[in-house]
């Protein structure tokens, strides 16, 4: 399976990114393989999230292009889903109205509404919670909300910015199994963020590793570890360690060089 | 997190923490409510009969007779009906008109930021100094109270609407845009839902402004209502006739801020769908 298939789904050509009087993002170069599972790591500050601000059309680059399909990205582009780390769920709608949110976003005509929306609750588990607010669930149930409704929502690409990095150990791996038995489902494009480590390992088919201000591309690591992954088992796995370790040389190579 | 999204779930009735001795909490709350306004009266009333003379204030029994003459003849109706209407249509125009400007404050900051010390001017000058003016504008007929209670609580609504604006989720509103949310539908559907609570709390306070309006409107000039029954009895000194004016007003802002708490807790379960 080559990388750098003929043509990419999302691609960041020398993208620079100034707020004033601060350097961002400093000439990224990267590409996504249609289908590909991406994991960026790196330190807070290092610009990771807002390089999937850029690829989602919220944000613009000050220098360099985003594309995707190989069009220019300038606004929102179609079939682009963002999640965040935080639930941004709408906390007056019950889990059903949260969901479907992406349903009408997404287009999905009205009459094929009802069963999607029952095929999604179902999907992540939340049947019995559809008539609950966000306020009234856990952070994982939020976090599974916020994922049904990406899904519903149908993108051809997923940017999710640490999407599980405010949950508990456990939580966290269980939602990671849940995305990757997902993915293998629908194989969309995943741009996936987060800093730690063994998540990007066990998630992704490669991992970028960014280093700060500015933000910058510091190494990219294939994982060529067998799917379907056991997120449990994968632990226990010396190649798995092997390639956490020399991602976690590099970041760590990084840090006395700086200030 | 802007504090109005997270009291919005909050629904619980303001006593129902308490369940003690049996007694459910609201039952409590509303006993002790009824014997506080009891003792109330009560020490008024003996400090009329031996210490104060009633001219000056009055005494509880008085108004109470005097308020059933006034219901039986049907005047109290007729004037807290006059004076109730006024203070209502103030208030839903200014909410009209104070969401709209509040909605396209926050929509064009910077056109805000030329019209604010003009909007702020007006704010800060008290509308009893209009009252003159629209007097001779809009008559002494009920258009001249509504429009005072109107410019009382269209400020409220305008600056709740706007700083409630500028408070929503910028994530959330961020989640929509990436999926390509039109600025109509995020107001319609995200932007206005957010704000409710701090509509609700515009319209508790803007209860109480309006009121004042419409009856501020009576006190210059005016052939009904309970402002201008208060106005005419204190040219008679008239106490009773004054404190029954009050007793009536204090009543309708009660029962008028119940009714928003209702409409408040139905609308905001409603939401849910």
């Amino acid at each position: 399976m080559s990388v750098s298939a003929p043509s990419p789904k999302l691609t960041f050509e020398g993208i620079t990114l100034d707020y004033p009087g601060l350097r961002v993002l400093d000439g990224i170069d990267l590409s996504l393989a249609d289908g590909e599972f991406l994991a960026i790591v790196g330190p807070s500050g290092c610009g990771k999230s807002t390089l999937l601000r850029l690829a989602s059309g919220l944000l613009s680059p000050t220098d360099g292009r985003v594309l995707l399909d190989g069009k220019p990205v300038s606004g929102p582009p179609p079939g682009v889903g963002f999640m965040f780390q935080r639930d941004t769920l709408m906390p007056w709608a019950d889990v059903r109205r949260n969901v479907e949110v992406g349903l009408v976003l997404g287009g999905t005509p009205v009459r094929e509404r009802p069963a999607r929306l029952a095929e999604l609750l179902a999907l992540v588990g939340l049947t019995d919670f559809a008539g609950h607010r966000p306020a009234q669930l856990s952070g994982g149930m939020r976090q599974r909300v916020a994922l049904a409704r990406l899904l519903a929502y149908a993108p051809d690409i997923y940017l999710l910015d640490e999407p599980f990095g405010a949950l508990d150990a456990q939580t966290k791996i269980t939602m990671g199994r849940e995305l990757l038995r997902i993915w293998a489902q629908r194989r969309r494009s995943v741009v996936f963020v987060t800093h730690d480590i063994e998540e990007a390992v066990t998630l992704a088919d490669r991992v970028v590793v960014m280093a700060p201000r500015p933000g910058r591309v510091r190494s990219i690591h294939r994982v060529d570890l067998p799917r379907p992954r056991d997120p449990r088992a994968l632990r226990q796995d010396a190649r798995f360690r092997d390639v956490c370790a020399a991602i976690w040389n590099h970041i760590v190579e990084e840090e006395p060089a700086h200030d | 997190m802007p504090a109005a999204i997270e009291e919005a779930p909050a629904l619980a009735p303001a006593g129902a923490a308490a369940p003690r001795g049996g007694m459910p909490g609201w039952l409590t709350i509303t006993l002790q409510r009824i014997l506080l306004v009891g003792v109330v009266l009560a020490a008024w009333q003996v400090a009329t009969d031996h210490f104060i003379d009633p001219f000056w204030i009055s005494q509880p029994s008085e108004i109470a007779l005097r308020l059933w003459t006034m219901a039986a003849s049907g005047d109290l109706l007729f004037h807290a009906t006059a004076t109730a209407w006024q203070a209502l249509l103030g208030l839903l125009l200014g909410l009209v008109v104070g969401v709209v400007a509040g909605v396209l404050y926050a929509a064009f900051p910077r056109g805000a930021q030329v019209a604010d010390p003009l909007v702020m001017g007006l704010y800060s000058v008290p509308r009893v100094a209009f009252a003159p003016l629209f007097i001779i504008w809009f008559g002494i007929g009920l258009f001249s109270k509504v429009m005072m209670a109107f410019s009382m609580v269209v400020f409220v609504y305008l600056l709740n609407t706007a700083q409630g604006l500028r408070e929503v989720d910028r994530d959330l509103l961020d989640a929509m845009r990436s999926m390509r949310a039109r600025p109509l539908w995020l107001l319609w559907h995200v932007r206005l839902p957010a704000i409710l609570p701090w509509i609700f709390g515009a319209t508790r306070i803007g209860l109480g402004l309006a009121l004042v309006g419409s009856v501020l409107g009576e006190l210059l000039g005016a052939n009904r209502g309970l402002g201008w029954y208060v106005e005419r009895s204190g040219g008679r000194l008239d106490t009773t006739g004054v404190m029954a004016g009050l007793v009536a007003l204090m009543v309708i802002a009660v029962v008028g801020n119940e009714i928003v708490r209702l409409i408040e807790r139905l609308a905001l379960r409603g939401a849910t769908r």
